[in-house]
């Protein structure tokens, strides 16, 4: 069993992702669900607002949106369809304030995401209004699949997390999570259709373009346009996602995430941050069932400490590191 | 972006240039467990063949930055190749752990650890690469010299009991920067096989 915290390593800078206004909207994503988003949401969200920060939940998990149920809501009566649907003007109006001090919630009907796959304006003014929302904090939580909607809204900031268990099945979603979002992303910074072709390609393994990895990719793409290429180098180098382990029971699960890191940096070329790890810790499923939130429930729990740690850390913008 | 080809020895281990023996030992174990065949975090992202291209490359660097003379050569050649007028300041080896001698001849010998389990023989190997003397450990772990001695030199008869054994294997793997779960776990392993064989 490991130890709550994350104290044996040390903790660096890690890129900013504030935006302009100085508010920071943290997209919490990831391949597959049961995960934790939700939970790390949530009481992430509980342990920013408690230094007086105002926070907002966006519950955007197209398979269940159910972030007031963690909270010990009822149903709310006001959406995110209702912004849609144009029931209501303005999106502040749909934010439902908890028992927590500074702490909203803004939730979405289901398959929101889906439904808008199709309708580009409404997701556009959909993110344009999240990014205009007031607050010192917007955590959005996506929930599992790779639908283009979860790919723009994880994209919607530099600072997307994601939550990884350390099995294979969720290392291995999350990395096909990954790849669709930095491909999404790479193919949003170009114009050539040339160079769209080549990006469509490498993310298709099936395809005649035989492009093996993002490296490969590069060099294609400076064959035929330089310009581009350098585009894309520079989306390499700006994309830094965070990477949160959970349900760590052991030593070695820890190192997962440092592992994951290096497999990211080899084969994309990024530099993914690991925030840090949250022991596997009964007390979360009984809090859950409770429906009361750990870390006002059972602050003192290991897997409590570590989420307290992780967003005391994301709030100063630091990663965890090796000690060498 | 750069291939793994492309990638300095120091990218390759994801150290700095300036990194000190104690850090490339770190580094180097965690690439070789980060890139090893079953590993959960590469499997499902890398064909088996970038996987051996991967492995290949960590060895080459770990060999070659463990080597002081051939670091060196390697650090001329390669900032002359960048075209770089300033060379970056040689890496330093913190006072206490740097031996005053120059290397001695095993070190010039290529160790693969990473196909051999922690034995006694082995961390006196990565020890030698690493230019530290065993009086240096003994200063730092305060364990006495008779007994590194003795772990080094796998003495089934005058090896500390068990309990004691562990605590003293875990600060001389610190003391080189390495796993010491792993190196209690296969140390241990070790002894109970040389155990059997002795026994049958």
């Amino acid at each position: 069993m490991v130890r709550s915290g994350n104290a044996p390593y040390l903790f660096k800078n890690m890129g900013p992702t504030q935006s302009k206004d100085s508010k920071t909207i943290w997209t919490i994503g990831g391949g597959k669900g049961g995960s934790g988003k939700s939970f790390i949401t949530v009481n992430m969200g509980i342990c920013l607002s408690k230094s007086g920060s105002r926070v907002i939940l966006v519950d955007a998990d197209l398979g269940g949106a159910n972030l007031h149920t963690f909270l010990g809501l009822p149903p709310p009566a006001f959406t995110l369809s209702d912004f849609i649907k144009k029931r209501v003007k303005h999106l502040h109006e749909v934010l439902i304030p908890t028992e927590v001090p500074n702490l909203f919630l803004l939730t979405g009907a289901q398959d929101l995401l889906n439904a808008m796959d199709s309708k580009n304006v409404q997701k556009r003014k959909l993110l344009r209004s999240i990014q205009h929302l007031e607050g010192d904090y917007v955590l959005v939580d996506l929930g599992g699949g790779n639908s283009i909607s979860v790919l723009d809204f994880f994209l919607m900031s530099d600072g997307g997390i994601l939550v990884v268990t350390p099995e294979p099945t969720s290392i291995e979603n999350t990395y096909r999570f990954l790849k669709s979002a930095f491909y999404r992303r790479l193919r949003q910074s170009v114009s050539s259709h040339a160079v769209k072709a080549l990006i469509d390609g490498a993310m298709d393994r099936k395809s005649e373009i035989a492009i093996q990895n993002p490296y490969e990719l590069i060099k294609a793409v400076r064959r035929i346009n330089e310009e581009e290429a350098k585009k894309i180098e520079m989306e390499v180098e700006t994309f830094q996602p965070n990477l949160i382990l959970n349900q760590v029971r052991s030593r070695k699960d820890i190192e997962i995430g440092f592992s994951i890191r290096s497999a990211c940096q080899k084969y994309f070329g990024i530099r993914l941050h690991y925030l840090g790890y949250i022991v596997y810790d009964q007390d979360v499923g009984y809090s859950v069932r409770r429906r009361r939130p750990l870390v006002l429930e059972n602050a003192h729990s290991r897997a409590a400490q570590c989420v307290s740690e992780i967003a005391s850390k994301l709030a100063s913008r630091h990663q965890m590191s090796f000690q060498f | 972006m750069k291939g793994i080809d492309e990638q300095t020895y120091y990218e390759i281990l994801e150290v700095s240039s300036a990194a000190t023996s104690r850090e490339i030992q770190k580094a180097y174990e965690h690439a070789k467990e980060t890139f090893h065949t079953d590993s959960l975090a590469v499997y499902s992202l890398f064909s088996e063949q970038e996987i051996q291209g991967i492995q290949v490359a960590i060895e080459e660097a770990y060999r070659v930055l463990m080597d002081e003379t051939l670091r060196k050569s390697y650090d001329q050649s390669h900032y002359q190749i960048l075209g770089q007028q300033k060379l970056e300041k040689p890496p330093e080896i913190p006072a206490p752990l740097r031996e005053k001698k120059p290397p001695r001849a095993s070190a010039d010998v290529p160790v693969h650890v990473g196909e051999e389990i922690y034995r006694g023989k082995t961390l006196r190997q990565i020890r030698e690469r690493m230019s530290i003397d065993l009086e240096t450990i003994a200063q730092e772990t305060r364990i006495n010299l008779k007994t590194l001695e003795l772990i080094e030199g796998e003495d089934l008869e005058k090896l500390p009991p068990l309990v004691y054994l562990k605590g003293f294997l875990k600060g001389y793997a610190q003391s080189l920067g390495l796993d010491p779960h792993k190196v209690v776990e296969e140390y241990v392993h070790f002894l109970d096989e040389e155990k059997k064989k002795i026994a049958s």
